[in-house]
């Protein structure tokens, strides 16, 4: 199986460095990419530098659109599966194995999750994450513990559909869309540590507009949207 | 509110809403650009069911006629979203430039480079 690790950075000067050297330094068996998505700071010198893998997007996209961009090159290189993994040092690569284990029994999406054996606190981000959760019950049927887990690993097939379609970005919303028109996924239970260094963007306002968005999709847009547009059973 | 009003405004927000799913059907919307449509729709739909909320607001503000509070807030909401637009394209109008002059120089280099 050849996988590809698409780590999308945004202004990740601090964290970078130390993200791609734990993954070529322990795991030189994966490939990977790093998507600068138009940062300002030093994030593109340092991995130049480092001769990194990385292609360089000239003006900032999102993670949408950067993820998007990682999905193209695994879909030209011709990769078996993609696997998201954050900048930040909150993934941990020990799980990619696990990952891979299950997509080759038959899944099409693996979610490193951290809430398959262990219980969800109740914090104010939890609350969000299990609203979530019961809005892709209610609509899809399946029951996903970790939903906004950024960690998730996509088969060949996904691929190619992520790769080249509009409204595909890697979020729950996109998940619920996938389950209903068939798509398995599994979930392993995973550890993620706190990011390190660098700010995430996730505020309270952030967070309140990502919750209404996810809900809103989920509960309401998917279920127009058409249900044959990947057929999962061949 | 009048009761034709009211059915009024159900009915065009629905038409809204359903219009919007088609668009993302066709594969034409994105996802996240039809969000506040959908919550304007809701809001709409939700005066003219429970009228009280648009009768209690408009005392609030001060405006005599619950019907003229709504079009006040519409028209209010629809100016912050044009001018949020507005914003938009000038980001685009922007990024658009980046690429041009980037691709643009880009391609210079690699005849000069031949």
């Amino acid at each position: 199986m050849k996988v590809l690790i698409i780590i999308p950075a945004y202004n990740e000067q601090d964290n970078i460095e130390r993200v791609v050297k734990h993954l070529t330094e322990n795991y030189p068996e994966y490939d990977y990419v790093v998507i600068n998505d138009g940062s300002m700071d030093k994030t593109s010198e340092i991995c130049h530098s480092n001769h990194y893998n990385i292609i360089d997007l000239p003006v900032n996209l999102g993670l949408a659109g950067g993820f998007q961009t990682g999905m193209k090159y695994a879909y030209q290189k011709g990769y078996d599966c993609a696997v998201q993994f954050d900048a930040d040092g909150q993934h941990r690569p020990e799980y990619i194995a696990a990952m891979i284990r299950k997509i080759e029994e038959g899944n099409d999406i693996v979610i490193a999750s951290r809430f398959v054996e262990e219980k969800k606190p109740t914090t104010a981000r939890m609350i969000g994450s299990r609203l979530i959760t019961t809005a892709i019950r209610l609509t899809s049927g399946a029951k996903i513990m970790d939903p906004t887990s950024g960690m998730r690993m996509y088969n060949k097939k996904l691929i190619e559909v992520l790769a080249n379609n509009i409204n595909f970005g890697p979020e729950p919303d996109t998940v619920s869309y996938l389950i209903k028109m068939g798509a398995k996924v599994a979930e392993i239970q995973a550890k993620m540590d706190e990011r390190i260094a660098g700010q995430s963007y996730l505020n309270a306002v952030n967070a309140a507009k990502y919750m209404a968005r996810m809900l809103i999709s989920i509960l309401l847009i998917q279920n127009f949207r058409n249900k044959k547009k990947v057929d999962f059973t061949k | 509110m009048s009761i034709a009003f009211r059915i009024t405004l159900i009915i065009v927000s629905v038409f809204t809403l359903l219009y919007m799913c088609k668009k993302v059907k066709q594969e034409k919307l994105q996802i996240e650009y039809s969000i506040f449509w959908t919550l304007f729709a809701i809001m709409l739909v939700l005066f003219s069911i429970f009228p009280q909320i648009a009768d209690w607001m408009s005392e609030l503000v001060g405006v005599y006629s619950t019907t003229n509070f709504i079009f006040l807030l519409i028209i209010f909401i629809l100016l912050v979203k044009c001018f949020q637009l507005t914003m938009d394209i000038s980001k685009l109008d922007n990024k658009v430039k980046e690429l041009v002059q980037k691709i643009a120089i880009d391609e210079k280099e690699k005849r000069e480079q031949k």
